[in-house]
């Protein structure tokens, strides 16, 4: 009986250790250039500015904002990764898989917050994420700018 | 006869596996990845063929209630449990590549836990003694199945300490956790639960759905991940001599 549940403890904790590790492993992907950049200029996202905070203070800046701006910036970016350049309008299941785990990371921040532990570890997961969402973004409109379509032709072509 | 709901789920499940498997074969065949992960390729086809062709073919021709097909099932399950041991140990042995001294520890490691579980499950089999053969199997893969787990836990921390870069192993070994935690996890609560319709229907589904995780874990791994530099730059055997006539 104790062994039967030390094994469903340790099974259940690698289980999502290993999940855990795929959504990270899919976040280290290298893109050829740094095409967040100009998503989050067109965009005016905020997460950089909050990835900023946190590596120069060491801690996010207010606990309200921070959700509200971490929150709005993933609502645009997954509305972007479903509806720009994006010929068969869903997303993919890699991109499946990180909107669960922004949410679930999402959820921790607030736990976290509630237990007052350190926040910073899980709002720097959440930019990470949102950062590889923009550069997936990125990637597809200039996939679209540079091919033989014009970003305008791929429009009036839907 | 009418399908459930829930039967339906589960035949859906069990086709997406089938289909994944298949993917998992071709993108290894198109990627020509196939040479260097030979023994991914043969577990997986030995997968599809032995789940998706015989099992069926056996169950059709005895029936799903025989005996014979009761016994080629949990046959084919050891099977599978030591072609993953066997996948898992050639995992081990691409991550230990250039650190041979820790292969031959590792290697006795391997040899010495597989000789532990063997043991183990055969000391189980002396409160039984009706049906030695099934008893023996059963035990034998449920603890192969946490042996395997902990086996991919252990790579997964050496490819963290070695500081290995190669993420399509990594993600293998991800794939192989999420099969092989899911699994166990289901076993243990199988028997906290002393065999409960509740958890023997959450197990029906569980099951096949991390096996579809894995595969889809793989199938991420095999297409997505760059080629590593031993893949991409393989000597040629003749290299070497056409060096040595250079230096001349």
């Amino acid at each position: 009986m104790f062994m039967a549940a030390l094994i469903l403890m340790v099974s259940t904790g690698l289980f999502f250790f290993y999940l855990q590790a795929v959504c990270q492993k899919i976040l280290r992907r290298q893109f050829t250039q740094e095409f967040f950049q100009s998503i989050v200029n067109a965009n005016r996202l905020e997460f950089p500015s909050v990835r900023k905070a946190i590596e120069d203070f060491g801690s996010p800046v207010e606990y309200p904002r921070l959700t509200v701006t971490l929150k709005c910036d993933f609502l645009a970016l997954t509305y972007l990764l479903k509806n720009a350049a994006n010929v068969n309008q869903r997303y993919s299941y890699e991109e499946r898989l990180l909107i669960l785990y922004f949410k679930l990371v999402f959820v921790s921040l607030v736990t976290r917050h509630w237990l007052k532990l350190r926040e910073t570890p899980a709002a720097l997961k959440l930019t990470a994420i949102l950062q590889y969402f923009a550069n997936v973004v990125g990637e597809r409109v200039n996939t679209v700018r540079f091919g033989n379509l014009a970003a305008s032709d791929y429009l009036l072509n839907l | 006869m009418p399908f459930k709901g829930d039967q339906l789920l589960l035949c859906g499940v069990q086709y997406a596996t089938y289909a994944l498997e298949v993917w998992v074969c071709l993108s290894l065949v198109w990627g020509g990845r196939w040479r260097r992960l030979k023994g991914l390729g043969l577990y997986v086809t030995s997968l599809f063929l032995l789940d998706g062709v015989a099992r069926p073919a056996v169950s059709n021709f005895f029936g799903a209630k025989s005996t014979p097909f009761y016994y080629f099932y949990w046959t084919t399950d050891v099977v599978f449990v030591l072609g993953a041991f066997a996948v898992i140990c050639g995992f081990l042995r691409r991550a230990c590549t250039r650190e041979e001294k820790l292969w031959s520890f590792v290697r006795l490691l391997l040899i010495f836990v597989f000789l532990i579980v063997l043991g183990v499950s055969t000391l189980s089999l002396t409160r039984h003694y009706a049906n030695l053969y099934i008893l023996y199997i059963i035990e034998l893969s449920q603890n192969l199945y946490f042996t395997c787990l902990v086996l991919n836990t252990l790579l997964y921390v050496m490819l963290q300490q070695l500081a290995i870069d190669d993420d399509e192993l990594g993600l293998l070994s991800c794939g192989m956790g999420v099969q092989f935690a899911g699994e166990a996890a289901c076993f243990a609560l199988l028997h906290l639960t002393a065999d409960s319709t509740m958890a023997r229907v959450l197990t029906q589904f569980l099951a096949p759905c991390c096996t579809l995780a894995m595969l889809w874990i793989w199938i991420y791994a095999i297409g997505k991940t760059p080629q590593t530099v031993s893949d991409r730059y393989e000597p040629r055997r003749d290299e070497g001599l056409v060096e040595a006539v250079a230096d001349q």
